[in-house]
């Protein structure tokens, strides 16, 4: 390779980026992914997606399924479950099944085995691929909402957590799930429920405001948001509040018995004298 | 063997004294060294994704390095007209081509275990850890792999007169393998005959590269990989780099010089 | 006197890869012998089929037919040229070599030992007058000293038989007057040589024998001073008349 060669790609490089790094300048400001938009164009949300699988991949420690082997019927990784709190996928699953010879000496080399990343060392490995996920598609609040979920629930930083999140909602402002992510944060990390309360509220206004009109809209986050919020109010003693929550979770709720049943536990707290 | 280890020698000499081994060296440590120093989320032991970042680099590197070195060897012998003194001496075309083989395989080699020690450098010095043998296994696996891929550049340079044209259609031919290679076969199920069976005949006649990449397995410490089974991918890349050599000395044995 | 070389009725086809196009013909019936120590000038215009000649010499190009021996071996076993130097036209030597180094790869192949090798690589230098900058990089050398390093590769393995393709092509006079020495020392020294040239009066002063090629045949072959003495004119006119060059009234 002649040397000259890569030095005249830098340079030209450079000087298109440059000129088109002006330009974005002299055009006022910006939202942190726009530097990113304008040396990769929409591409850039293909990259966050490849970094957000990288994530999971790393949750699996470098053992994840390719597109061609298999894809989860819902489109959503197996570390975005672990951080909704419903991880349904077998960990007992057996080795797959190897179609060939070439096939089984392959396995040597690569990772086998469902195994999850776990405990504060590794936990922490997979938070620069939604750092640089979110970098690339600012859009992207799944990003926001895992990595806060794995900073705050198994590295005990809620500080940073609560800043990605910010991070986030500067990016995403109608996001309801940010929201969400962020009132867990407030209630159950610091145990603030003013602030917490105010921002699931802003959760559910948001959640009515995008979703409510859609003819398929994304109740599972309705659902959490609301249990969130009746289980802080219940907590703070709040039952009147916690009831109304309840009530309103029990008519998305795909198991609505088991509501009532908190319902019922509210009921007989409140019937309690005081 | 004297006679191709003195070609073999002069192809080293001309990679340690051109600018291109140093070029991606320095990229290398570049990207490597930004990568590292960014802040994520003010913890400094997150590791792994610079193992990633510099792994990914150096087997760019090393791909980058194997196919230019020896995309360049044959046009540049015969644009030069080196070649002409060279075979007029007692070598022989198969010697010729052992010996260019060799120096691009030794060059590679060379360049692979200044990038491995980088990559134990900053791995060691972030992580604190030291498996030797570990690396040693992932840089010899990646050395066989570009043994392969050699082998199969050096017959490209005998088919494609440009050097250029050899070089894109080899990288394109390697990152291919690396990244599908071991799902043709789940591809060929997935179509109808007789592409399936040509599929799968394609999934076991060409040579599986991605055997060689077990980078997933050093970034997430996943442990040695059986000695057995390292000498059998040795063999495997023995035996294709000696498929490539032969196809190379088959089309260049009696192929005229003028 | 033992044959050096001996090439008997060579012919050699260039097949073209367009379709349609007939093959070349660049050497037909060609018989030629020269001598232990003689200097041997190979002559004839562009396209005649000297290069071809030696291509097949040097097992670069197989023959249709005929053959082609030297030191009685076949040229197309390698061994064939253990004891042969050959100097191909302008070539550009690997550039990131020192002089000394190119000798040392070339001194390698021909499996010379180590000690013999510096004493040769010394002795080669000298005779090319590189010595002063045989550690300097062959990217830095001017065409002629470029041209002398070719000239000292094809001496090292101490050859009995050298084979030079125009080896004054390109130089300067000094440089021409330079390579005509050393060939002329090499004759004094027992080597026979063979080479190609279009500068006929160069040939005249060192052949001791010429053939003339002219579309791939023998037009004549003999001691320069019998031609000479034959065509009752210099070694230019019977060249000229030879090739059917008619000079414009």
């Amino acid at each position: 390779m002649n040397p000259v060669l890569p030095l005249a790609l830098a340079l030209a490089t450079a000087v298109a980026a440059g000129g088109r790094l002006l330009l974005w300048q002299q055009s006022g400001p910006q939202d942190s992914g726009s530097l990113l938009t304008l040396l990769l164009g929409e591409s850039r949300r293909a990259f966050a997606d490849q970094m957000f699988l990288k994530a999971d991949g790393y949750y699996h420690m470098g053992n994840y399924p390719s597109v061609f082997d298999l894809a989860l019927p819902d489109g959503k990784t197996h570390m975005a479950k672990e951080s909704e709190g419903h991880d349904q996928h077998g960990h007992s699953q057996p080795l797959p099944h190897h179609r060939d010879w070439l096939e089984a000496f392959g396995h040597h080399f690569r990772p086998t085995g469902h195994r999850h990343l776990d405990g504060i060392r590794d936990g922490r490995e997979i938070l620069p691929w939604l750092r640089l996920s979110a970098e690339l598609d600012p859009h992207r609040v799944d990003s926001y909402t895992v990595a806060a979920y794995w900073l705050r629930e198994r590295l005990n930083r809620v500080p940073d957590a609560e800043a990605f999140l910010r991070e986030g909602l500067r990016a995403n402002p109608d996001s309801y799930e940010i929201l969400f992510e962020l009132g867990r944060l407030y209630a159950e990390n610091n145990r603030d429920v003013p602030r917490a309360r105010a921002v699931l509220e802003l959760a559910i206004n948001k959640w009515i405001h995008r979703e409510a009109a859609k003819p398929a809209p994304d109740t599972p986050s309705y659902r959490l948001i609301l249990g969130q919020l009746a289980t802080l109010e219940e907590q703070a003693g709040n039952l009147d509040r916690a009831l109304a929550h309840y009530t309103r979770l029990k008519h998305f709720s795909p198991q609505p018995d088991a509501v009532q049943k908190r319902i019922d536990e509210v009921l007989t707290k409140m019937a309690r004298p005081k | 063997m004297n006679t191709v280890w003195s070609l073999a020698k002069v192809v080293v000499l001309e990679m340690v004294r051109r600018k291109d081994f140093y070029v991606l060296f320095i990229l290398t440590v570049l990207l490597t060294g930004t990568a590292g120093s960014v802040n994520l989320f003010n913890d400094r032991s997150i590791v792994r994704y610079l193992k990633e970042i510099c792994l990914l680099l150096i087997w760019l590197s090393g791909l980058i390095i194997a196919i230019t070195c020896t995309a360049r060897q044959i046009p540049a012998e015969r644009e030069h007209r080196t070649i002409f003194p060279l075979l007029a001496k007692p070598v022989t075309r198969g010697q010729f081509l052992l010996g260019k083989f060799l120096g691009c395989w030794v060059a590679t080699g060379m360049a692979l275990v200044l990038f491995y020690l980088l990559f134990g450098l900053v791995s060691g010095s972030r992580d604190h850890q030291w498996p030797v043998l570990n690396y040693l296994q992932a840089a010899w696996l990646h050395w066989m792999m570009l043994g392969i891929v050699i082998a199969f550049t050096l017959l490209g340079s005998i088919v494609f007169a440009a050097p250029s044209s050899n070089g894109t259609i080899s990288f394109a031919c390697a990152a291919g393998m690396l990244l599908l290679g071991r799902h043709l076969n789940k591809v060929a199920l997935s179509v109808a005959e007789p592409l399936q069976s040509l599929l799968y005949t394609a999934y076991f006649i060409l040579p599986h590269l991605e055997l060689f990449d077990v980078r997933e397995l050093i970034i997430h410490d996943a442990g040695l990989i059986r000695w057995d089974m390292v000498t059998l991918a040795t063999l495997y890349a023995a035996a294709y780099g000696a498929f490539f050599l032969f196809g190379a000395w088959l089309a260049f044995r009696r192929r005229p010089l003028n | 006197m033992d044959a050096t070389l001996s090439i008997e009725k060579l012919r050699v086809e260039y097949r073209s890869r367009d379709l349609g196009e007939a093959t070349k013909v660049a050497v037909d019936g060609l018989s030629l012998h020269v001598g232990q120590g003689e200097v041997f000038g190979f002559l004839g215009p562009n396209g005649a089929g000297k290069t071809s000649t030696m291509n097949v010499l040097l097992g670069f190009v197989p023959p249709a037919s005929g053959t082609a021996h030297i030191f009685g071996v076949d040229v197309i076993e390698p061994i064939a040229r253990q004891r042969i130097g050959y100097l191909p036209e302008q070539t550009y030597y690997y550039k990131f070599l020192t002089a000394e180094e190119l000798l040392r790869f070339y001194a390698g192949i021909f499996r010379i030992p180590k000690a013999e090798t510096e004493r040769r690589i010394d002795a080669v230098l000298k005779l090319v007058e590189l010595d002063h900058a045989r550690k300097r990089q062959i990217k830095t050398y001017s065409k002629g000293m470029q041209q002398r390093a070719g000239l000292a590769q094809a001496l090292i393995n101490n050859p009995d038989l050298l084979i030079l393709d125009e080896p004054t092509s390109g130089l300067d006079p000094i440089g021409r007057m330079k390579v005509r020495e050393i060939i002329q020392r090499l004759k004094g020294e027992g080597k026979t040589v063979f080479f190609s040239s279009h500068e006929l009066g160069e040939v005249e002063t060192v052949c001791d024998r010429v053939a003339i090629l002219h579309q791939g045949q023998l037009k004549t072959e003999g001691r320069v001073s019998d031609l000479v003495r034959e065509h009752s004119a210099n070694l230019e006119q019977i060249f000229l008349k030879l090739i059917g060059y008619s000079p414009q009234p």
